[in-house]
């Protein structure tokens, strides 16, 4: 006893630091034990199939080690780049589409509609389409633009405005528009309610004094507005542009990929290429170029995003 | 560092997942009482889910009454029936005792080595009163026919018992006319027949497996044919170009609009509302709408034959059967054949047909009694004498599906001329399959 009581130190001036570390080493200790679940959960979800992908992509059936040589077998497919026109031109499509008018909706709500009750159920409304699944949406929208039996034909036909069916699945720039409509009803809301919340945050008092100075509408959005949304056309840009890359559900059911491969967009074909063909060195070298390619979008978008500065 | 293959990677990892994710379920099974190894008290079926499935889900009730063995049936719809498959026999998974398999997925589950032999393990011998086709479809390497090249010199054996007997069949509209005996027939009944709100034929033409087997008859009664005996493409034989030729242009004049988006559900409803007169049909597709008074307007309007003959003078069909198989990793081997057998017994079969069920015992095709209940009974047997083709044997079937299906896709969509869309199918596959060691 008398010895461990000789070997506690003697106190000193730094007490309280060291009191301070050990609470900070404690308080970190339970950090990271809160952090463990998530993170491992994150680990065997998304670590270990990235691992799994990486691995398959640098060998052969067998195992063998061979390289770049699928990344090559990816790159020389020609499909490959009728499916990175096809998502190219669907994110062409929806892309302007949404964000122009998710910003409509949000100018137009934000100035007109004053009355919280109403606000609050736009905002319902607007979610609503985010939390339904992909493949009901898909499913619904097959029973509209079905031929046979679509409803868009027969509202079109009983208003008098055609008098033939038409093919909105089966002609090629028809069929592209129509998987690319679904796309923007559901993601349009989204667009809208960051939008929303970004005009929520631009400063009452410049835009009243703008508006005593005769600012316009159009005016008071580019000088004063757009400067509070541009990062947030950013942040939108980003997230939609790593959706477009993984969009699958709704095209899968309304064409499948078709006609031919009008509507095979990147994720069809991946599916294609592992699910269809079982190649799944070359599947995992598509996913791991699509990875680094929204890694690379990502951080480019976050150095232009000026959420760090002071 | 000993290097471990792929596959061996792949199993690792899944049982690694799997002893974690199972941790939960192995406590909660402490201290709760287990099956005997001889007789489980549950087998589990991996099928497909339509009307391929039902009637297997009517009648095994029967079989837990009579065994006190549960069949607890997991549905998939087709796609993912295969991929689940595939993936669980990858990792040699237990989860399935039996499996319900479409008879092209039997190349791959066969060079795989992915079911337990039915014949040598567990005594299965032929019956005469099921036609010979039927086991040869179950059996590999295929006991006919192009073998795949890892294949040839295997030893054959029973791997699947057919319990849906699916061939591709031809219907039309008997109130109007007589049997098509040609495609040329075919072709004047279509044009003759044709209508406002009437479609003289009606194509299947959704991409890949829907329109490739709608197609694929009228392929080889034409003379033309995907592969010939040495694995060489013939899609862009002028025999296959006619044929595709004849189904994406002649007859797609009298065709519904939206063909290429067209299904079996689609098709079989234009017939059931009155609104077709003829198209290639599956059996399933007949009890479930067009003989369903229910949903149907043409009850007994509508006659079923095998498929008409084309240019090569014959009519040839196409096998679709729905297979029960006993993957490597069941550890129920025994009980999942008891189960095949009890399947298989007359019976028990003229039971499953009862509750919709399409049998394969020639005996019950051809009894009278049944005829008016099932009035393509009389053209099912016919088909099965006639032997009808399979589609190829080979393990890349699916991806020489999706090719051939997305050209013909096209075709079908006036995308594509059908020479266009044969040879850049064509292409595909051949690279494909020399990326498999195929002669191409």
């Amino acid at each position: 006893m008398s010895r461990l009581v000789a070997e506690i130190p003697a106190p000193t001036g730094t007490e309280p630091v060291r009191a301070g570390r050990r609470r900070r080493g404690r308080q970190e200790r339970l950090a990271y034990m809160i952090l463990l679940p998530a993170l491992g959960t994150v680990f065997v979800i998304v670590t270990i199939p990235f691992v799994i992908a990486v691995f398959q992509s640098i060998s052969s059936d067998d195992g063998t080690l061979i390289g770049l040589s699928n990344y090559g077998r990816a790159l020389s497919n020609p499909l490959l780049y009728e499916a990175l026109r096809a998502t190219g031109f669907y994110a062409l499509i929806v892309l302007p589409t949404e964000i122009l008018l998710g910003l409509a909706f949000a100018l137009l709500v934000h100035r007109t509609v004053r009355r919280p009750g109403l606000r609050a159920t736009l905002y319902v409304l607007a979610v609503l389409p985010l939390v339904v699944p992909p493949v009901a949406v898909g499913v619904v929208a097959r029973l509209i633009y079905a031929p046979g039996y679509g409803v868009l034909n027969y509202l079109l036909q009983s208003a008098g405005i055609t008098h033939s069916e038409i093919q909105w699945l089966g002609v090629p720039i028809l069929a592209m528009g129509s998987v690319a409509t679904v796309d923007i009803w559901q993601w349009t809301p989204f667009v809208y309610l960051v939008l929303f919340a970004g005009l929520q945050t631009v400063p009452r008092e410049s835009v009243e004094a703008a508006q005593v100075d005769g600012a316009t509408w159009w005016t008071q959005f580019i000088y004063i507005e757009l400067h509070y949304l541009w990062p947030l056309f950013l942040l939108i840009l980003f997230f939609r542009t790593a959706d477009v890359l993984r969009v699958f559900d709704h095209v899968f059911i309304l064409t499948g990929g078709g006609p031919g491969t009008t509507t095979q967009l990147l994720s069809l074909y991946m599916y294609r290429i592992e699910f269809k063909f079982f190649d799944a060195g070359q599947a995992a070298a598509l996913a791991v170029l699509v990875l680094v390619s929204i890694s690379i979008l990502y951080a480019l978008v976050t150095r232009a995003l000026p959420l760090e500065r002071a | 560092m000993q290097r471990i293959t792929r596959r061996e990677f792949v199993k690792r990892t899944a049982v690694t997942s799997a002893a974690f994710t199972s941790l939960p379920a192995i406590l909660a099974a402490c201290g709760t009482s287990t099956g005997t190894s001889n007789k489980p008290s549950k087998l589990v079926i991996a099928a497909v889910k339509g009307n391929e499935d039902a009637p297997l889900k009517k009648v095994v009730g029967k079989y837990k009454s009579e065994t006190g063995i549960t069949m607890e049936v997991v549905e998939f719809p087709y796609d993912q029936l295969f991929e689940k498959l595939v993936t669980t026999f990858q990792a040699n998974g237990s989860s399935y005792d039996l499996c319900m398999m479409d008879d092209p997925w039997m190349p791959k589950f066969g060079t795989m080595g992915a079911l337990q032999p039915l014949d040598s393990n567990f005594g299965f011998t032929r019956d005469s009163d099921i036609p010979t086709v039927v086991y040869d479809v179950g059996t590999w390497p295929p006991p006919h026919g192009p073998v795949p090249p890892t294949e040839q010199g295997k030893t054959q054996h029973l791997y699947g018992i057919t319990i849906v007997g699916n061939v591709e069949m031809f219907m039309y509209r008997k109130d109007k006319s007589d049997a098509p005996k040609s495609w040329d027939d075919v072709l004047s009944n279509a044009a003759k027949y044709n209508a406002a709100n009437f479609y003289g034929y009606v194509i299947r033409g959704k991409a890949t497996n829907p329109v490739s087997s709608d197609s694929l008859p009228i392929l080889w009664s034409f003379g033309g044919n995907i592969f010939d005996d040495n694995w060489k493409v013939q899609l862009d034989t002028p025999a296959s170009i006619d044929a595709v030729t004849f189904l994406t242009r002649s007859l797609k004049k009298y065709a519904e609009p939206g063909a290429e988006n067209t299904d079996a559900a689609d098709r079989s409803r234009l017939m059931a509302i009155g609104q077709a007169y003829q198209s290639t049909v599956w059996p399933g597709e007949i009890t479930d709408i067009v003989e369903d008074p229910s949903v149907s307007q043409v009850k007994g309007k509508v006659a079923y034959i095998p498929i008409p003959q084309g240019k090569s003078g014959k009519g040839l069909g196409m096998m679709g059967n729905w297979l029960l198989g006993i993957p490597k990793g069941s550890k129920n081997g025994s009980a999942a054949a008891d189960f095949i057998k009890w399947m298989l017994k007359t019976d028990n079969m003229r039971n499953y047909v009862a509750n919709g069920g399409i049998p394969i015992r020639k005996s019950i095709l051809n009894d009278s009694s049944l005829a008016s209940a099932n009035p393509y009974f009389q053209a099912l047997a016919q088909s099965f004498d006639a032997v009808p083709n399979w589609r190829p044997r080979t393990d890349q079937w699916n991806a020489v599906e999706t090719s051939y299906g997305t050209a013909m896709n096209a075709a079908v969509a006036g995308q594509m001329s059908p020479q266009a869309a044969m040879q850049k199918a064509a292409g595909e596959i051949r690279t494909t399959m020399k990326a498999a060691n195929y002669p191409s």
